[in-house]
C-alpha cells in the first residue's frame, strides 16, 4: 500500500510544503473575500435584526465544541508535519492494522493505497479538513450550522477511525484501554454527535445520564478486558522478556521526544517491568470503580435512587486524573516522533466524560438578545419561533423569532435579500462559512484525485528525479524481435519510441520496469497506436529469443501489440549498449547482471528527446503507476493524437 | 466553562422501572463485557495436523567413480534478504582441490540444482526467486569451466536436490510446480513436454498403490525417465519408470512407515536411492541399490525428528547424509553398515563422498573443505568466494 519512499524524501517534503503554502494562500484569499463582502454588506445594506429569544448554549456543549475544535485544529497542524505525505501509509496506517483480521487490513489497505497514489493531495487534504472542522466547531456556537459542524466531526472522525485507526484496533489482539481502545477518533465522533443534537435535548438531564451510563458500561468492559488472563498484562516480564504493557511503554519511550518526558516514561516502564501485577491490578480496580461510578448516574432511569453528588463528582475527577496519567506515562502524549497524528484518546475521552457530567445540570433559562436597529422600523409580520431564515449561511439561526421583512421564496430568494441576510450574520457565522470553505478546499482536490486511478508522477520524481531533455539523433540499431523478425529503429519512424534495456532473467528491476511500460501503454489509451514500446536485451549470456519470449510470457506482454523485445548477437547488443550508455556487466558467484535502468523517449522523426532515470525504487503499486504516468507525460508531447 | 452544580434527580420524579428493565440492564452489561472481552482475543489454535515431510535439501554432492565431483553449497548471508548465493564447486578429478564453477548471468538466490549425464557434462538450473518465475538453465561440457545458456524451463523448478535430471542426447527431466509435475525436455531444454503429474500418476495402478503426494526426485536409467515420490500409503517407496508411455512401479518395498525418496541416481548399470521412512514420532534413512533385477536395502539409520542438512552420492554407490547441523553418517555401498561420522565442524553445509569423506563448511564468503582422517576432521582447503552482497535487492 505504501509508496516505499523514505518518509522525509526531499522531493515529497518540498512538494507537500508547496501544496500547503499554495492552498494556504487560497484560504487567506477566501477569508479576505468573505470579510470584505461581509463588511460591505453591513455597511451598505445596514441590515436590522429583531430581538431574539435564545437558549444559551449549555456548558457541556460549549466544552465539547471548543475542546474538540481545538483538538481538530491541533490534529490538522500535526498532519502538516513534513513526513506525513510519504510516511502515513507505511508508518501509521499499515502498522495499526497489522494485527487485525485480513478483511480489516483489506479495508485499511485500500485507504493506504489511495493515499500512496496521491500523497501530496492526501496529506494536504487531511490538514485542511481537520483545520476547517476545528475552526467550524469553534466559530459556530449554535443553530443549524453548528449542528452541521458536529456532523462533519462525526463523518471525518469515522473516516479516521476506520481507515487511520483500523476500527480503533478493537478487532486486533491486545486490546486495552491503556493503549487507547476503542480508538481516539470514536470519541471525536461521539462529541460530534452530541454537538449535533437538537436544542430540545439540552433542557433535560437525561442526556447526561445516558452519556455517563454508556461510558460507565464501557469502563466496566475495559476493566474486564484488562483483568482477562492470558493476555500478558498481569506480568511485567515473562521469561525474561518484556510483558505486553512493559513492551508498549518501552517502545513509546524510544520515540523522539523531550528528555524529561522520556525519563518519566522509561521510569514507568521499569516500574511496570518490576511490578506488573500491581500495575495491572490498579488499572483493573480503577477502571471498574470508575465504570461503576459513571454507570450509577443512570440509576434514576431505571427507577433507582440517584447516587450522592459527591460520588459522581469524585468519579469524574478520578477518571480525569487516570486519563492524564495514562496520557503521559503510557500514551506518551501520542504526537511525538514526526508522524504523530493526534494526542491519542485520553484527552478526548476525558472531555466527553466531563461533558456528560456537566450535562446532568439543567440547561439555563431562555434569555432575550436585544434587537439591532439601524434603520426605521418597517411593518413586519408577527415573529414566529420558526426555523432560521433561508440565508442560514449566517449561522445565526436558533429557536428564536427572526422577523423577515421580505416574504420567503425558498430557492427563489432575491440576491438583495441574500446580501442583507449575509450582512446580518454574526462574526462567528462568517468565520463558520470560511471554515466550511477550508474543509471543501481540503476535500475537493482529494476527491478529484480519487477519480484518477493512476498515481501522481511526483513519486517517480522523488525516486529518480526529473527527466533530462535531449535533442540528438537516436543511434540506429537493427535487432531481432521476440518472434524472430528483424526490426530496425528506422522501421519505427513515424511513431514515438519508448526505449529501455531489460535483462530477461532479472529477478528485481526489469520485471518492474516491464510492468511500468505496460502501464504506460494503458495510460496512453488510444494514443498508444502511435507509440512503440521497445526493450533491448541487457544480458550478454541469456539473450536468445527463447528467453525474450519467456520474459514476455512471465510479464504478460505477449498480447501487447506494440511491444518489442529485441535481441541479437553479442556484438550487436554491445554496440547498442555502447550507443545508449548502457552497462551490462557479469557479476560472479551467482549475481545478477549489473546494468543501469534508463528509458528514452525517441520522437517520430528519430530524435532522442528525453532520458529518464528508471530505477524502479521500491517497486510498489503506487511507484509503478507513477513511473508509467511520468513516462506517459514525457511521451505525450511528441505523440500525434 | 460555567460552573456546574449537581442536583441529581431534580428535573423529574424518577419513574419506577419494571423489574424486567433491571434484568435487561444487567444482561446487557454482562453481554457487553463478554463481547468486549472477546474482541480481539486470539482464536483457539486448531488441532495440530501431521506435518508434511520436509523437502530434500538442495545442498548435495555427487561423485563419479574415478571422475569429477561436484557440490552445491549455499554461501553468503540471509536468504530472507536475498543475500544468500548458491555456488557450484567442482573437483575435476578424484585428486586435487575444489574449484568454484558457479555459472554466471542469473541471480541464484533461489537455489541451484545440478545434474550430470556423465563425461564431464553438467546442467545447472537456477531456481527462480523474487520476480523471476521461470527457470533459466546453463550447460557445461568441461566440468563447469565454461557454461552456455540452455533452456529455458518455463516453470518454477521444485525445491529438491534431484529435481533436475540429465539423460543422454540432451534429454532433461524437471520437477516443477512444487513437485506436482514432471516435464521432459529435449535438446537441453529447448522444448518441453508434460511427462506426468501427481494426479496422472495416481490414476495408474502403481500410483494408486503408492498414493503419491508429491514428486521428489528425477533420474534417467539409460534413456528411461524415472521419477520418485512421497507415498501416502505406508510401506511403499514411490519410484516409477516410464516405459513407452506407461508408468511402472520400480521401487523397493519398505515395511512399516510412509516413505519418501530423497535422492535417486543412476549408479553403474543400476540405481542408487536414499529413502526417508517416517513414523509419527521419528524418521529413518535407508539406502537402497538396484542391480541385477533386485533391490538391496540398508539397515535404517534413525535420525529422530532431525532436520536434514545434505545428501551425498559417491562412487560405488556410496551414500551419505547429514542432519541436525552436526550429525552425519555414510554407507560405503550395498551390504555395508552405516558409519557414524564424528561431530561435524561448525556451519557444515555439504557432505561430499569421493576418495575421502569430506564436509564443506560455508561461512559468508569463506569455503572450507574438511576431510575425515584418523577419527577427526582435518582442514584441507580454504577458498575465498567473492559474494555479491546486495546485488539482488
Amino acid at each position: 500500500m505504501n509508496s516505499g519512499l523514505n518518509d522525509n524524501n526531499p522531493t515529497l517534503v518540498a512538494a507537500f510544503r508547496a501544496a500547503l503554502l499554495h492552498q494556504g494562500i487560497y484560504v487567506l484569499l477566501i477569508f479576505a473575500i468573505l470579510a470584505v463582502a461581509w463588511v460591505s454588506a453591513r455597511e451598505w445594506l445596514r441590515p436590522a435584526r429583531a430581538a431574539r429569544f435564545v437558549t444559551p448554549e449549555p456548558a457541556w456543549r460549549q466544552l465539547l465544541r471548543v475542546g474538540f475544535g481545538v483538538i481538530w485544529i491541533f490534529d490538522g497542524l500535526l498532519q502538516a508535519q513534513p513526513a506525513m505525505a510519504a510516511g502515513l501509509p507505511s508508518q501509521v496506517i499499515e502498522p495499526t492494522a497489522s494485527s487485525s483480521p485480513a478483511w480489516v487490513q483489506h479495508v485499511v489497505n485500500w485507504a493506504g493505497t489511495t493515499w500512496s497514489y496521491h500523497p501530496i493531495q492526501a496529506g494536504a487534504s487531511a490538514v485542511w479538513i481537520q483545520l476547517g472542522i476545528g475552526v467550524w466547531l469553534i466559530a459556530a456556537p449554535r443553530g443549524f450550522w453548528s449542528r452541521l459542524a458536529g456532523l462533519a466531526s462525526v463523518a471525518w472522525g469515522l473516516v479516521v477511525w476506520v481507515f487511520g485507526e483500523a476500527f480503533g484496533g478493537i478487532l486486533a489482539p491486545g486490546l486495552t484501554w491503556l493503549f487507547g481502545a476503542p480508538g481516539a477518533a470514536l470519541f471525536y465522533c461521539a462529541a460530534g454527535a452530541l454537538i449535533a443534537l437538537p436544542e430540545r435535548t439540552w433542557r433535560s438531564a437525561r442526556l447526561g445520564r445516558a452519556v455517563l451510563s454508556v461510558l460507565g458500561l464501557f469502563f466496566i468492559g475495559m476493566a474486564v478486558l484488562q483483568a482477562w488472563p492470558g493476555r500478558g498484562f498481569w506480568q511485567g516480564t515473562v521469561h525474561g522478556q518484556q510483558g505486553t504493557l512493559t513492551g508498549m511503554v518501552s517502545s513509546m519511550a524510544s520515540t523522539p521526544q523531550p528528555a524529561f518526558l522520556e525519563a518519566w516514561v522509561r521510569s514507568f516502564a521499569s516500574f511496570t517491568a518490576a511490578h506488573g501485577f500491581a500495575v495491572n491490578l490498579f488499572a483493573v480496580i480503577a477502571l471498574a470503580a470508575i465504570g461503576a461510578g459513571l454507570l450509577s448516574a443512570g440509576l434514576p432511569e431505571v427507577g433507582l435512587r440517584a447516587p450522592a453528588p459527591w460520588l459522581l463528582k469524585a468519579t469524574v475527577i478520578a477518571m480525569v486524573v487516570l486519563c492524564l496519567a495514562d496520557w503521559v506515562l503510557i500514551e506518551d502524549l501520542g504526537f511525538f516522533g514526526g508522524l504523530g497524528t493526534d494526542p491519542n484518546s485520553m484527552i478526548p475521552m476525558a472531555l466527553v466524560v466531563v461533558a456528560g457530567y456537566l450535562a446532568l445540570s439543567p440547561a439555563p433559562a431562555v434569555v432575550t438578545e436585544p434587537a439591532v436597529v439601524t434603520e426605521p422600523a418597517r411593518p413586519e409580520p408577527a415573529a414566529a419561533a420558526a426555523e432560521p431564515a433561508a440565508a442560514a449561511a449566517a449561522g445565526s439561526g436558533s429557536a428564536t423569532a427572526e422577523p423577515d421583512p421580505v416574504p420567503r421564496r425558498g430557492w427563489q430568494a432575491q440576491p438583495a435579500r441574500l446580501a442583507r441576510s449575509f450582512g446580518a450574520a454574526s462574526t462567528g457565522a462568517v468565520v463558520a462559512v470560511w471554515a466550511v470553505a477550508i474543509v471543501l478546499l481540503g476535500a475537493a482536490p482529494m476527491a478529484l484525485a480519487q477519480t484518477n486511478r493512476n498515481a501522481s508522477p511526483i513519486i517517480a520524481q522523488a525516486i529518480d528525479g526529473d527527466s533530462a531533455p535531449m535533442d540528438s539523433k537516436a543511434p540506429a540499431f537493427t535487432l531481432t524481435d521476440q518472434n524472430g523478425k528483424q526490426v530496425s529503429l528506422a522501421s519505427l519512424r513515424g511513431k514515438v519510441v519508448l526505449l529501455t534495456f531489460l535483462d530477461p532473467v532479472c529477478t528485481s528491476d526489469c520485471p518492474q520496469i516491464a510492468q511500468e511500460f505496460k502501464g504506460t501503454d494503458q495510460v496512453l489509451g488510444a494514443r498508444a497506436r502511435n507509440v512503440e514500446l521497445v526493450a533491448i536485451v541487457a544480458n550478454p549470456l541469456y539473450r536468445s529469443t527463447a528467453y525474450t519470449r519467456a520474459f514476455d510470457a512471465e510479464q504478460r506482454l505477449t498480447k501487447v501489440p506494440n511491444w518489442l523485445y529485441l535481441t541479437g548477437s553479442l556484438a550487436q547488443l554491445q554496440q547498442a549498449w555502447k550507443n545508449y550508455a548502457i552497462a551490462a556487466e557479469i557479476v560472479p558467484s551467482g549475481g545478477m547482471i549489473a546494468h543501469n535502468d534508463v528509458a528514452y523517449v525517441i520522437d517520430s522523426a528519430g530524435y532522442t528527446r528525453n532520458e529518464l532515470d528508471f530505477d524502479p525504487g521500491p517497486g510498489t503499486a503506487s511507484s509503478e503507476s507513477s513511473f508509467s504516468v511520468e513516462l506517459t507525460n514525457a511521451a505525450e508531447r511528441f505523440v500525434r493524437s | 466553562m460555567s460552573t456546574a452544580t449537581l442536583r441529581s434527580g431534580t428535573s423529574a420524579r424518577p419513574r419506577r422501572a419494571a423489574p424486567g428493565a433491571r434484568t435487561a440492564a444487567a444482561t446487557i452489561i454482562a453481554v457487553a463485557c463478554l463481547l468486549v472481552a472477546g474482541c480481539g482475543s486470539k482464536p483457539a489454535p486448531s488441532a495440530s495436523l501431521p506435518a508434511a515431510p520436509a523437502p530434500p535439501p538442495l545442498t548435495t554432492s555427487f561423485a563419479a567413480a574415478g571422475g569429477a565431483s561436484w557440490a552445491v553449497v549455499e554461501m553468503g548471508g540471509s536468504a530472507a534478504q536475498d543475500d544468500n548465493f548458491w555456488q557450484v564447486f567442482v573437483r575435476p578429478a578424484a585428486t586435487g582441490g575444489w574449484r568454484q564453477m558457479t555459472p554466471h548471468g542469473v541471480a541464484d538466490n533461489g537455489g541451484l540444482v545440478v545434474a550430470s549425464p556423465g563425461s564431464g557434462s553438467l546442467v545447472a538450473a537456477f531456481r527462480p526467486s523474487q520476480l523471476l518465475t521461470y527457470t533459466p538453465l546453463a550447460a557445461s561440457t568441461d566440468n563447469g569451466a565454461s557454461w552456455s545458456s540452455a533452456g529455458p524451463l518455463n516453470a518454477s523448478l521444485a525445491s529438491a536436490a534431484d529435481a533436475l535430471a540429465a539423460g543422454p542426447n540432451g534429454q532433461l527431466m524437471a520437477l516443477t510446480s512444487g513437485g506436482t509435475k514432471a516435464e521432459l525436455g529435449q535438446r537441453l531444454g529447448t522444448t518441453w513436454t508434460r511427462l506426468a503429474t501427481v494426479s496422472s500418476l495416481n490414476a495408474t495402478p502403481p500410483g494408486r498403490a503408492c498414493q503419491v503426494t508429491g514428486l521428489t526426485a528425477a533420474a534417467f536409467s539409460g534413456s528411461t525417465p524415472m521419477v520418485a515420490a512421497s507415498c501416502g500409503r505406508p510401506g511403499v517407496a514411490g519410484i516409477f519408470a516410464d516405459t513407452a508411455g506407461t508408468w511402472h512401479a520400480a521401487g523397493p518395498s519398505v515395511s512399516g512407515d510412509t516413505v519418501d525418496v530423497l535422492a535417486l541416481a543412476a549408479s553403474g548399470s543400476g540405481l542408487v536411492t536414499l529413502l526417508r521412512a517416517t513414523s509419527r514420532t521419528s524418521a529413518s534413512i535407508i539406502g537402497a541399490w538396484y542391480s541385477g533385477g533386485r533391490w538391496t536395502l540398508s539397515s535404517p539409520l534413525r535420525i529422530g525428528a532431525g532436520k536434514l542438512g545434505s545428501t551425498a552420492l559417491g562412487p560405488g554407490g556410496s551414500i551419505g547424509v547429514t542432519w541436525n547441523a552436526v550429525k552425519g553418517a555414510t554407507l560405503a555401498g550395498p551390504g555395508k553398515a552405516w558409519q557414524t561420522l564424528p561431530a561435524l565442524p561448525n556451519r557444515a553445509s555439504t557432505l561430499a563422498l569421493g576418495s575421502q569423506v569430506e564436509v564443506i563448511v560455508a561461512n559468508g564468503q569463506t569455503f572450507r573443505d574438511y576431510q575425515l582422517a584418523s577419527g577427526g576432521w582435518s582442514l584441507t582447503q580454504t577458498l575465498h568466494v567473492q559474494i555479491p552482497y546486495g546485488s539482488s535487492g
